[in-house]
């Protein structure tokens, strides 16, 4: 017989936080968080589909309770988000990779992208580089971008990228705290639509919503 | 004047008389006696009707109280259920209504099943690739009551019994649905496939710790290892177990206790 400490049997599943942020301590992971089988890729392909269905909702949900925008997997690994601490069940990074290619293919709705330019994608892919992970898809950003400078009737005013995403006055916005290159990225679909037009050089770059 | 003593012809057409009187006399009873169970059995009906009617709310929000009308109306011998399909020989009056209960509460408590029925399947065949087509009937009533709980009405609130009744309503259509019980938990499939009999025992033994593995099933059930590692292979192809390659030896594990086996609150 088999031993059954490892058994997650009474042991919350929630307990698993490094607390730095309170969003942390109150991150309530689901319920196949604590699946053992969870963490090791399955071989059935059906099963196999549900399951990359699952994490990508893992990581998604896990992303946004943290605001996390993009993700390095070397680095993102033995964190709570692959490394469930309790079960003692990790992702191999091997199999993270699989996880996030599957989120990047239309399969997974495009929910992340390998970051850099064309050609390091692909090396950014090999070794378990930088992610976007897209809870939000820049065209959904882009909207809500629109929606916050609509409500706060900031259309016709110029706005440096500094106070869409860091200043005090968007502090309570989902997007606060995101990287320039994503905001780039989400401003260059509105641009792309007609509404906003963006000015300045390299570093002190302006846009404006009309 | 005694007649029964006449020798001759008349006696002969008495008799006749007679019997004919016997049979009309008999008739007459009989159209009575069936006049009356008529009589009860409408009267029967609308006091069923009344009750349902005074109590169809009750009926649709309150599973207990459902459980227990369906239970009542069982031990009178209705089908309440069934009732649509049997129309004849229910309605033998001559009416020409469909089931009683479309009748008496315009539908609704049939439809309620019929509508849960729906739910099940939708939530069946949205969880197959998880579990196989297997799914607890506890993890399918929470799925159902947390889900959906917006299509029937904001209350829904269901029993066991409800979606057994709801699983055998599904059964006229031929399709693959039905209830089966491994160990003391009630499973519903919906995948036609038949379990053989290790792979039913080796679900059983899951029960228990949530998992199994390959070398647990040759000390505890005595069995061969290639007939252990079959039977898991087995299970596994038809994604009724899951994997996990990290415990030393593999563990295969109940999908079933994705959402029960953790013990931590939601």
């Amino acid at each position: 017989m088999t031993s059954i400490s490892s058994l997650p049997a009474s042991s919350a599943p929630s307990t698993t936080t490094t607390t730095t942020t309170t969003a942390q301590d109150t991150y309530i992971f689901s319920p196949i968080y604590s699946f053992p089988p969870f963490f090791t890729l399955q071989p059935n392909p059906i099963t196999r589909s549900s399951q990359l269905q699952s994490w990508s909702a893992h990581i998604q949900s896990y992303c946004r309770a943290h605001r996390l925008f993009s993700i390095s997997l070397i680095d993102a690994l033995p964190t709570p988000l692959f490394t469930n601490a309790t079960l003692s069940r990790a992702l191999s990074l091997r199999d993270a990779k699989a996880v996030v290619h599957w989120m990047s293919t239309k399969d997974g709705g495009n929910r992340a992208e390998w970051t850099g330019r064309k050609g390091d994608v692909e090396a950014a892919e090999t070794e378990g580089g930088r992610a976007w992970i897209y809870w939000r898809r820049p065209e959904e950003w882009a909207q809500v971008i629109e929606d916050w400078v609509d409500r706060t009737g900031q259309r016709g005013t110029v706005l440096t990228l500094y106070e869409v995403t860091e200043s005090d006055a968007t502090r309570r916005e989902e997007f606060w705290g995101m990287e320039g290159e994503l905001l780039q990225r989400c401003l260059g679909v509105c641009v792309k639509k007609g509404k906003a037009q963006i000015f300045g050089g390299e570093g002190s770059e302006g846009v404006k919503f009309f | 004047m005694d007649r029964r003593r006449t020798p001759g012809l008349s006696s002969l057409t008495t008799s006749r008389l007679q019997t004919h009187h016997y049979t009309a006399h008999g008739t007459a009873l009989r159209t009575r006696n069936a006049e009356t169970l008529q009589t009860q059995l409408s009267v029967f009906q609308s006091l069923l009707h009344n009750f349902a009617l005074t109590h169809s709310k009750d009926i649709r929000a309150n599973p207990e109280f459902r459980a227990e009308f369906a239970r009542m109306c069982s031990a009178l011998n209705i089908d309440f259920l069934a009732s649509s399909y049997h129309r004849d020989s229910r309605d033998a009056g001559g009416k020409d209504a469909g089931s009683i209960w479309t009748q008496l509460l315009g539908g609704s408590v049939n439809d309620f099943y019929f509508n849960l029925g729906v739910l099940i399947v939708e939530e069946c065949r949205a969880t197959r690739a998880e579990n196989g087509g297997l799914i607890s009937l506890a993890d399918l009533r929470t799925r159902i009551q947390k889900g959906r709980s917006g299509i029937l009405g904001a209350s829904l609130s269901v029993s066991d019994d409800d979606i057994k009744r709801a699983v055998h309503s599904l059964a006229p259509l031929g399709s693959c649905f039905s209830i089966m019980n491994i160990g003391h938990r009630s499973l519903i499939r919906s995948v036609p496939k038949e379990l053989n009999t290790d792979q039913s025992t080796v679900l059983e033994a899951i029960q228990l710790l949530g998992y199994i593995t390959v070398s647990m099933l040759q000390v505890n059930l005595a069995w061969e290892r290639p007939r252990a590692h079959a039977v898991v292979e087995d299970l596994m192809a038809d994604s009724l177990v899951w994997v996990d390659c990290q415990a030393g030896e593999n563990e295969y594990w109940s999908p079933a206790f994705i959402s029960g086996g953790g013990g931590g609150g939601v």
